[in-house]
């Protein structure tokens, strides 16, 4: 449009810059308040009770200092936040930010739907670094972790005593794992351990735990699938049969969810999970917490899992997202955050930590192993290699394969999903 | 009212108008779309390329004909006892007894319900530790100890037949139930005056003149079925070890879990294919099935 | 005489009714029982039917704890009246074509319509999503009620038009030989002919779209003020703990509507059903 003017002569041209220049005055006159203000939509699982408070706290605390963008919350039920972010992106009309499964950014990356962030190396080395690998491929970070967890795991001291073991003393290795199983299952009427193996995608969650504390890995920082290794044929074999013979019945059944209501009704004698049962069982029984035990091969681990703030392309507010996402996962903001939503630290390093660890010292079985922990396999087709991995573990647990075979056929089908 | 003078009729067409565009709009366009993506590897990617029967022939190397097998075997059964327990509800709230009105209000929840809120509850009753099934079981000594019915293969196969079936009884149960009252009384009065057992009238009069609306009421049954997805996908997500998997479930996984649209998309077309050839080859049976009859 | 039966007929009929019951309305009576459960006994080994601490707390805590819920009900409410007229619209004339008119393709349309049903909507998600996208119908009741009706109309095409083949021709005869435009034979003979049948069609229509709400309002619609029920329902779930009470007694709560128009309509539905939708 310029050019044309210039065409036309001085005069028109000054008259169009006066043109110009008030129409710009008028509209910046009009004030933040203005009705044009870009929206931001943003896509958050669950509802607001658990650190929405806080969050609508920040981000008018972002608002305020970038004029011109409206936030825009959007709550969707867990099962369906995900799947309803991606169906956006895929349909192109995007979110600018979603609360995503870290497990499901290499896939939308590949798929050239998100943006990655620019972390200088103070902000970087804020986070612990396996919490870093959840987020991390091909060098770039695509996401900025916004919640976390790590299991533990939860014994009965009532059912330890009653089978005659110290209830003081939590497992820390697995065969003593498996006796204090035995002798529950044996001398009491609960059975010793809680295990999932349903199709849902925890089972996989609590299989990584095994994985992870016995020196084995689904997938190495090279991105080769090296699932087929005796550690893991170990793990296998503990999990799907000896770990499953003096379980529940029925483990096929049985989803994480449904073993907190096993485990207050004193019916398992242990199970894994994250910090969350603590305030869920309360006093329904008289628990202990430890780190998950170490199998033989290998020594203490657990399974890190982050949800990340994933900003989408195409939104038409890229930058905005991305200064957003950054404020809401700074130190301090996040900190408050989880304090609010109850959830596990994700810089074991900041000041408030050392506080919680004093007040409530069942915190350290889910904050030590951190060092050591590994994260969900990160690959392009999660659901892919989830489906993979449920039915080896279901193939062990309903005696249908070795524990060899499923891990070998396992890897196999795994290659195509990485 | 047909046309007059020779005129070509459009007057029907202008009828079925609205039906036409709303199913266009809703159905066909997007149905077209899906036939096209499975001929392309559609997923995430911004880039669509198309690759002709590959994804079709992915879906054959795969072990897909077994969950076609299985599909049918599911629907089978599953429509089969539905008719079975439509047939003795309708012949139950036929009966002249006190109180029938009420019964038939209470057949009707299951209708009703959002699926997926039922089928909640039928996960919470399946459970072997604190289920009402398990538990009233072992109170009354028919089980030993807790039974998990989800938990392996064939349990778990029956468990979501039955499911479903309570999901369908209401539907089958009061159409039948109007079948049978569509029956004039004088041929059961004649009967009865001759000297006719109950069980003889149903066996000779209901039970062949309801026929056809069994038939009828079987095939949009078996086609509800075939696609049954909550049910299945809330109570086991296709598991254990794919016991359950159906097409659909399978398609859902695809399509949808794991963002391969151009595969979703071809097995989505496999659907319509063996849906539609099983409903001609039902047609076709019924109408042979009819004409032997008529015939008698 | 024909309907006397004999003592021990009554009993066995009976009993067969309260076994056919007890299957239908199981899971009614469970969840029941867990919306009266506070939340930590919600579950209890072994399997007892009165546990301890039952109350109606539930019932009352769930609209504090859900605060739209009534908004929710209201929306599915509405959002299945919608879809029930929007269908009648385009299912009676269709079914009264199918039925009385001979024109090319009959056949073929009427096998086509009723190949719609065997397609699932779970697939057609995103063309339909891209499709409401661009006729600016997001976030609107419109996406949630207009691919609602598409699905259902097929059945209701189906069940009108075996009713109305029931219907002698000889009215709408007698009408056209004296005179009446085609368009006032529809809207004076047969539709107050084929008023039970209509009836029947539309509270199958309105039921369906009571009960199968779920994924288009989940995919189409962000704002919470416009879900349906099913879909609010499932603000249940939070995090880590499902509070499957209120969830129980929300979905109790939910279904008292439609079962309430049920009861009214009860008769209508056999009476519609009998006259002739049934033979084919």
């Amino acid at each position: 449009m310029l050019k044309f003017w210039q065409q036309k002569g001085s005069s028109q041209m000054k008259l169009a810059k006066i043109l110009l220049g008030s129409a710009v005055v008028i509209g910046s006159m009009a004030g933040v308040a203005h009705a044009e203000d870009a929206r931001v939509h943003i896509i958050l699982c669950g509802d607001d009770t658990w650190g929405g408070a806080v969050n609508d706290a920040h981000m008018g605390e972002w608002e305020a200092a970038n004029p011109g963008f409206k936030t825009d919350i959007e709550y969707v039920p867990w099962g369906q936040c995900q799947e309803k972010a991606t169906t956006l992106a895929a349909a192109g009309n995007p979110a600018a930010i979603a609360y995503m499964g870290s497990r499901t950014l290499k896939q939308l990356a590949a798929n050239d739907l998100i943006l990655s962030h620019d972390l200088t190396a103070d902000e970087l080395a804020s986070y612990a670094a396996p919490i870093l690998g959840t987020v991390t491929a091909d060098g770039k970070v695509w996401g900025l972790p916004r919640a976390f967890s790590t299991k533990a795991l939860y014994w009965n001291k009532d059912l330890f005593s009653a089978a005659g073991l110290d209830p003081e003393a939590g497992p820390t290795t697995w065969s003593e794992m498996l006796d204090a199983a035995t002798a529950v299952k044996e001398k009491t009427d609960a059975d010793g351990f809680g295990l999932a193996a349903a199709s849902f995608d925890n089972t996989m969650h609590q299989f990584m735990n095994y994985i992870y504390t016995n020196g084995g890995e689904v997938i190495n920082a090279d991105g080769d699938i090296v699932f087929n290794s005796p550690n893991n044929v170990e793990a296998l074999e503990f999990y799907g049969k000896t770990l499953a013979a003096v379980s529940q019945p029925g483990p096929v059944a049985y989803d994480r969810a449904k073993l907190r209501p096993l485990f207050v009704e004193s019916k398992i004698g242990m199970f894994v999970s994250g910090p969350w049962e603590r305030n869920a069982v309360g006093d329904a029984v008289n628990w202990g917490v430890t780190s998950m035990p170490a199998g033989p091969s290998g020594g203490p681990g657990t399974l890190l899992i982050t949800d990340s703030y994933a900003v989408f392309k195409n939104s038409g507010v890229e930058e905005a997202a991305l200064s957003l996402a950054k404020y809401m996962t700074s130190p301090d903001k996040q900190m408050e955050f989880e304090i609010a939503a109850g959830l596990t630290p994700l810089r074991p390093d900041h000041a408030e930590v050392a506080k919680m660890r004093a007040e409530d010292p069942t915190w350290g079985a889910f904050l030590d192993a951190i060092p050591t922990g590994g994260p969900e396999p990160f690959v392009t087709d999660y659901v892919g290699l989830q489906d993979v991995i449920n039915e080896a573990i279901q193939a062990v647990v309903l005696g249908e394969a070795t524990a060899a075979d499923a891990v070998a056929e396992a890897a196999e089908a795994l290659e195509e999903y990485k | 009212m047909q046309s007059l003078g020779g005129r070509p009729n459009i007057f029907p067409y202008l009828l079925l108008l609205p039906a036409l565009l709303i199913t266009l709009l809703i159905v066909a366009w997007p149905l077209t779309q899906t036939f096209w993506l499975s001929f392309t590897d559609s997923s995430l990617k911004p880039t669509t390329n198309f690759i002709g029967f590959d994804n079709y022939e992915k879906i054959f190397a795969k072990k897909f004909p077994e969950v076609i097998a299985r599909t049918f075997y599911w629907m089978a059964i599953s429509v089969i006892f539905k008719m079975v327990v439509g047939v003795a509800g309708a012949m139950l709230l036929n009966s002249a007894v006190m109180g029938r009105g009420f019964f038939r209000l209470l057949v009707m929840p299951p209708w009703i319900v959002p699926i997926a809120v039922g089928v909640f509850m039928w996960r919470w009753m399946y459970n072997g530790q604190f289920g009402m099934i398990s538990g009233v079981a072992q109170h009354l000594g028919i089980l030993a100890g807790p039974f998990e019915f989800l938990a392996t293969r064939n349990s778990a196969f029956y468990s979501t037949i039955v499911t479903d079936v309570w999901v369908g009884t209401p539907m089958v149960t009061i159409y039948l139930l109007a079948a049978m009252q569509s029956i004039s009384t004088d041929l059961h009065e004649a009967a009865w005056v001759d000297g006719a057992s109950r069980m003889y009238r149903f066996r000779r009069i209901t039970l062949p003149l309801i026929m056809p609306a069994v038939a009828t009421m079987g095939l949009l049954s078996a086609i509800w079925t075939f696609n049954s997805f909550d049910i299945i996908w809330i109570l086991t997500e296709g598991g254990p070890r794919n016991a359950t998997t159906t097409m659909i479930i399978d398609t859902y996984k695809t399509a949808i879990s794991r963002f391969k649209y151009g595969e979703g998309s071809a097995r989505a077309v496999m659907i319509v294919i063996f849906l539609s050839s099983f409903a001609g080859f039902y047609f076709y049976m019924i109408s042979r099935f009819a004409k032997r009859s008529l015939g008698k | 005489m024909i309907n006397k039966y004999k003592w021990w007929e009554k009993v066995g009929i009976y009993f067969g009714i309260a076994v056919f019951l007890t299957f239908t309305l199981a899971p009614f009576f469970e969840a029941f029982l867990v919306s009266l459960r506070p939340l930590n006994k919600i579950n209890s080994i072994p399997y007892k039917i009165i546990t301890e601490g039952m109350s109606f707390d539930a019932y009352f805590t769930m609209w504090k704890n859900v605060p739209k819920l009534h908004l929710y009900i209201w929306n599915s409410f509405f959002i299945a009246t919608a879809v029930t007229i929007i269908a009648l619209i385009a299912v009676i004339p269709a079914a009264w074509a199918f039925a009385r008119f001979e024109f090319k393709g009959r056949d073929a349309l009427l096998g086509a319509f009723l190949a719609i049903n065997m397609v699932g909507g779970a697939v057609l998600i995103i063309p339909l999503f891209k499709l409401m996208s661009a006729f600016g119908w997001l976030n609107t009741y419109w996406a949630m009620i207009v691919p609602g009706a598409a699905f259902l109309i097929p059945t209701g095409i189906w069940l009108l038009r075996s009713y109305l083949m029931k219907i002698p021709r000889e009215l709408e005869e007698a009408a056209w030989v004296d005179g009446a435009s085609r368009l006032y034979i529809l809207r004076r003979v047969i539709i107050p002919i084929a008023m039970p049948g209509i009836v029947v069609v539309a509270i199958a229509t309105f039921i369906g779209a009571y009960a199968q709400q779920f994924l288009f309002a989940l995919t189409f619609n962000s704002k919470t003020d416009l879900y349906p029920l099913p879909v609010g329902i499932y603000q249940f779930f939070g995090r880590q703990t499902v509070v499957w009470n209120e969830l129980m007694a929300a979905s109790l709560v939910g279904i008292l509507p439609v079962l309430i128009i049920y009861i009214f309509l009860q008769r209508y539905i056999i009476a519609g059903l009998t006259a002739g939708a049934v033979k084919e």
